[in-house]
């Protein structure tokens, strides 16, 4: 476990949780990304190296949630709430206003008086170069495939295959981006 | 410096808040701005029940004519009210991250009216000739979860219990205990219901 420190460019008066990494060359926006953050666990968030994760971003993680992120990767305002885990693969682009989370009705951690939605031990990983469309909703056990591009607003629930574009409330396939750039 | 940051973090002084906002015991609300638009002059304009949890990303856009009331143990993380006329959230009900619910379109359907609209809106445009809108009440009832980035429409009622899918748009009612999903939302049907 790392010490805990300030970010440099930060606003948000309150250092990074101990057990976040930052790899060389990435940036994140604020601690603030944390203000609901609970993992306990040894590394809770890692993030790779030539990452940014820009303002909107959220760690809402549970005692047990884990998020590992890997290297070049953008991301521009996830909020990403689960107790279990998340891999993001190297290159991938999550645009604006994408919820990653173990629940369909998922909550930030924290004392709720009554049994709150949380899907315990739920895992959604994410390919190499993957492409994740604005207001996209990623839910618990989702796999997505290297190259796969998701639509804007799809809602993904399960497997989607590595090169494949996937659209719509349940997302469906809507094409692959080898076939696309031919057309184009 | 802890107390810089407290209108973010829930550590500010609910006191603040407009004489029409009425809000039970230990009620938590994390941050000042989830009221930045609440222009409502009804009294109340706003009532929260017992331990109400209001994270971040909730904002209560409540116009002059506008009510809402929330109940008892509810958990509202991302919920964006628009809200003309009423809006009713029963007890322990989860509204999820990015949810929006509304009881108005806000803005009239027809085409001459819409530009009527779009002059009164305009920066140094008069409100008052600003055409006008249809709102419909829209109730929550008890124990209902409401998935993430979710919207209601006005006049809808959702029965106590249901589920409501992630990205659902909900422009009808729905029945207590049903589950829907989809655009626009609809009953989901169970994986299985076909081998019983």
């Amino acid at each position: 476990m790392t010490k805990e420190y300030r970010l440099q460019h930060d606003w948000f008066p309150r250092p990074l949780p101990a057990n976040v990494e930052i790899g060389p060359r990435s940036w994140l926006y604020s601690a603030f990304a944390f203000v609901h953050y609970q993992s306990r666990r040894s590394t809770g968030v890692r993030v790779g190296h030539d990452t940014g994760i820009y303002n909107g971003t959220f760690f809402d993680l549970g005692p047990e949630g884990k998020v590992t992120i890997g290297d070049y990767c953008t991301i521009v305002g996830a909020i990403i709430a689960t107790n279990g885990r998340v891999e993001v693969g190297d290159y991938a682009f999550i645009s604006h206003e994408v919820v990653i989370a173990d629940h369909f009705a998922a909550i930030p951690p924290g004392k709720v008086p009554f049994r709150p939605p949380t899907a315990v031990g739920a895992n959604i990983c994410i390919g190499q170069n993957v492409w994740i469309g604005a207001r996209a909703i990623l839910l618990g056990e989702t796999c997505i495939g290297d190259d796969a591009i998701v639509g804007a607003a799809a809602v993904v629930s399960g497997t989607v295959p590595p090169g494949a574009i996937v659209g719509g409330n349940p997302a469906k396939i809507i094409g692959d981006v080898k076939s696309s750039q031919r057309r184009i | 410096m802890e107390s810089d940051i407290g209108h973010i973090t829930g550590q500010w002084d609910y006191a603040e808040l407009p004489d029409n906002v009425k809000i039970g015991p230990d009620c938590w609300i994390e941050r000042k701005d989830s009221f930045a638009s609440f222009r409502s002059e009804q009294d109340p304009g706003l009532v929260l029940g017992e331990r109400v949890r209001v994270y971040t990303w909730t904002t209560f856009n409540v116009e002059p004519t506008g009510r809402i009331e929330v109940g008892s143990d509810s958990v509202l993380v991302g919920a964006v009210f628009m809200c003309n006329e009423k809006i009713t959230v029963g007890q322990r009900v989860v509204i999820s991250y990015n949810a929006t619910i509304a009881d108005s379109d806000f803005h009239p359907i027809d085409p001459d009216l819409r530009r009527q609209d779009a002059i009164a809106n305009t920066p140094l445009g008069d409100r008052s000739t600003r055409p006008p809108i249809v709102s419909r009440a829209v109730t929550i009832e008890d124990d209902v979860w409401i998935g993430i980035s979710a919207i209601v429409l006005k006049g809808v009622t959702i029965g106590r219990g249901a589920r409501i899918g992630a990205g659902a748009v909900v422009t009808s009612d729905v029945p207590p205990g049903a589950s829907v999903s989809g655009n626009p939302a609809r009953l989901a049907v169970e994986a299985n219901e076909g081998n019983d």
